[in-house]
């Protein structure tokens, strides 16, 4: 009798022990990759043809959000000297996939057409080069506001993806 | 006899009036006040600040306020009007809701007043580069760009139209039918 009680509680602990782990496996556990600095390089457009305010207005949100946001101790612009001497850094290069330019005028009136749309894939990579996160963030700007808006609200998704990311401590969760 | 007299030298004096308030008009208007709003980018300057524009002594000078901010000349690597994006882009870019908030209601949007922006790149002291957008009247735009170019300041302006040109000629040696 104790015999077959022993053994109920072996294999009542065992499928616990089996049920249980691949829901503790399963669970959000996102590990981030260490980066204390970020350089951001000049956003590329060489397939779509891409207005120069846009541009500069993409390239100076970005660094700007990520400043605010990114969660980074030193953030570098393109160029900048001082970033090769920088520990874990991370470099960001955003190339531009798609641009749908609308009108501030037809929003207003409207308000349901006229939008302004931006695609930009970002790769964060480390120095040698090695991509070590990527993702296409997409910049909109629906009802209000100029159509440079539209590169506002790609810098704060990219900062975020960054933020989410990337941590400058190690392996935060 | 006496009131024809009058009426015509009545007139040559109103068509005299007439010609010097014209004069001195064309003489305003050829006149740039250099009024600019420096829409992003310009270190220490807020976004959206209204000041004046100028290119003095190497220098592309903004005074807003009481402040200024300068950029050195020959630091600028790109200067680009809204009109050169408008060629390169095809696309009109250059309305800007300068004098309206959000929300000023839509009979407005409809009078908006078209604007030119000047877009430039350079580099500081360490290397890092700084764009910057500025709005100012329409026309006002390429005179900067021109004091700027002839001062020490470099454009891709020149060579995008270049490679355009040659484009064509060259893309069947790259790549040759097969």
């Amino acid at each position: 009798m104790k015999r077959y009680a022993n053994a109920i509680l072996c294999l009542a602990v065992m499928s616990v022990a089996f049920v249980a782990r691949p829901l503790y496996a399963g669970g959000p556990h996102p590990v981030k990759a260490k980066a204390s600095a970020i350089q951001v390089k000049m956003i590329r457009s060489d397939e779509i043809k891409l207005p120069a305010e846009f541009q500069i207005s993409l390239y100076e949100n970005l660094v700007r959000q990520l400043e605010k946001q990114g969660g980074f101790e030193h953030v570098y612009r393109d160029g900048d000297r001082r970033a090769k001497d920088a520990p874990d850094l991370v470099i960001l290069h955003s190339t531009v996939r798609g641009f749908k330019e609308g009108s501030e005028r037809t929003r207003r009136v409207t308000t349901v057409a006229g939008a302004t749309s931006i695609t930009i894939h970002c790769e964060f990579k480390n120095p040698d080069g090695k991509v070590l996160l990527e993702k296409d963030v997409n910049g909109k700007v629906w009802f209000f506001g100029g159509n440079l808006r539209a590169t506002y609200d790609f810098a704060k998704k990219t900062a975020r993806v960054a933020h989410d990311g990337f941590s400058s401590s190690e392996h935060k969760s | 006899m006496k009131r024809r007299k009058f009426l015509v030298s009545f007139a040559l004096a109103l068509a005299l009036a007439g010609l010097a308030i014209c004069g001195a008009n064309a003489q305003q208007s050829s006149k740039p006040d250099n009024k600019a709003i420096a829409l992003t980018g310009l270190t220490g300057v807020k976004d959206n600040a209204k000041g004046k524009l100028t290119v003095e002594n190497g220098k592309l000078h903004f005074v807003y306020g009481k402040k200024s901010s300068d950029i050195p000349v020959a630091s600028i690597e790109d200067v680009v009007t809204g009109e050169d994006s408008q060629a390169a882009v095809g696309k009109t870019v250059s309305t800007l809701s300068m004098a309206a908030p959000y929300g000023s209601g839509r009979f407005l949007a409809l009078f908006r007043t078209k604007f030119d922006t000047l877009t430039l790149r350079y580099r500081d002291e360490n290397g890092a580069l700084h764009g910057v957008i500025f709005a100012l009247p329409t026309a006002e735009a390429e005179p900067i760009k021109k004091e700027l170019l002839a001062q020490g300041a470099h454009t891709t302006v020149g060579e995008a139209k270049a490679a355009a040109a040659t484009a064509p000629a060259n893309s069947p040696s790259k790549e040759p039918k097969q």
